[in-house]
């Protein structure tokens, strides 16, 4: 998965994946919680979720937590403190964004 | 009721899907597949969906991790090859992802593709819903295609010009290997032939 160099924009699947291991979370958990969040408008492939939790673990945006549930291969994983900074920065550039669109399209006076 | 069904794939991600489909869709699950063959049984129509994963650029411990996370992500897998052989195998992969460069049997040769079977839940069954990540995973098949075919390609030039050689410089029947060894025998080599050491062979 690759980001937006110039922009420091996050793509839609790995913001989703960061949001979604705020509390610590597996597999089949973060297919769950985003399809519910973004009410069923992104439904996450199990192979792009594989590659999204790989490459983001890679890049330490998120670690292995605890041990796999006893009996099960489930691996649990949760947002690392460097994860939480790329999040925040997402979540004030969606903001800004956010604040541009409302001013141009909405005619907010700002 | 079972039934077996004998099939090869050159299409072998997208084509082998759509056939496994199809077979879910008319009421036959699978139940295990051999190196050509498939086994179904009877099962509810369209009550399976089938997906194929390429992981022939993983290296064997990674595509078995991909494996335990499709498993437990609630999915039945199974293993599936396109290269085909019944020997201890190894095999240069030059489009594979680090220590899957080397595929060797028994390991991750003849085990290029995981064929994923979901319980249909009405939902979609996509597995790459990113951009980049379907163009990632198409550009690593075409490379595989693209080896494999300019493999195929070498090879074959390799043998006309070999048969090229021997009949036009030698006049000795096309590309036999006793063709291309009588004249090597008149250039110097007569010695090297009447040695001990290769007087074993003829």
């Amino acid at each position: 998965m690759r980001e937006h160099i110039a922009g420091g924009a996050l793509t839609e699947t790995t913001f989703l994946v960061l949001l979604s291991t705020y509390t610590p979370n597996h597999g089949y958990g973060i297919m769950q919680f985003i399809e519910r969040e973004t009410h069923g408008r992104v439904l996450l492939g199990a192979g792009t979720l594989y590659g999204a939790i790989n490459t983001l673990v890679k890049k330490k945006w998120i670690a292995p937590f605890g041990d796999a549930e006893p009996g099960s291969n489930k691996k649990t994983y949760v947002i690392t403190d460097l994860g939480k900074q790329m999040a925040e920065k997402e979540l004030n550039r969606l903001r800004e964004l956010y604040g541009l669109a409302s001013r141009i399209i909405g005619g907010e006076p700002k | 009721m079972k039934k077996r069904v004998f099939r090869y794939f050159f299409d072998f991600t997208d084509g082998q899907e759509k056939w496994l489909n199809e077979m879910a869709a008319k009421g036959w699950r699978l139940v295990k597949c051999g190196q050509l063959t498939y086994d179904f049984e009877r099962c509810e129509p369209g009550e399976y969906e089938y997906a194929v994963e390429f992981v022939a650029d993983k290296s064997y411990a990674k595509s078995r991790d991909y494996k335990a996370f499709l498993e437990s992500m609630g999915y039945k897998t199974f293993y599936k090859n396109v290269y085909v052989g019944i020997f201890f195998g190894i095999k240069w992969r030059p489009w594979g992802e680090g220590a899957g460069q080397i595929a060797t049997a028994p390991g991750s040769l003849r085990k290029e593709l995981i064929i994923v079977e979901k319980k249909n839940d009405g939902k979609s069954f996509e597995f790459h819903t990113d951009l980049t990540d379907l163009l990632t995973l198409y550009r690593k098949i075409r490379m595989a295609y693209f080896w494999y075919a300019g493999g195929m390609f070498a090879f074959a030039l390799l043998l006309l010009f070999y048969a090229v050689r021997t009949n036009s410089l030698y006049g000795v029947g096309c590309g036999t290997l006793r063709g291309a060894r009588v004249p090597v025998a008149h250039t110097g080599f007569e010695d090297f032939a009447k040695s001990p050491k290769t007087q074993g062979r003829s």
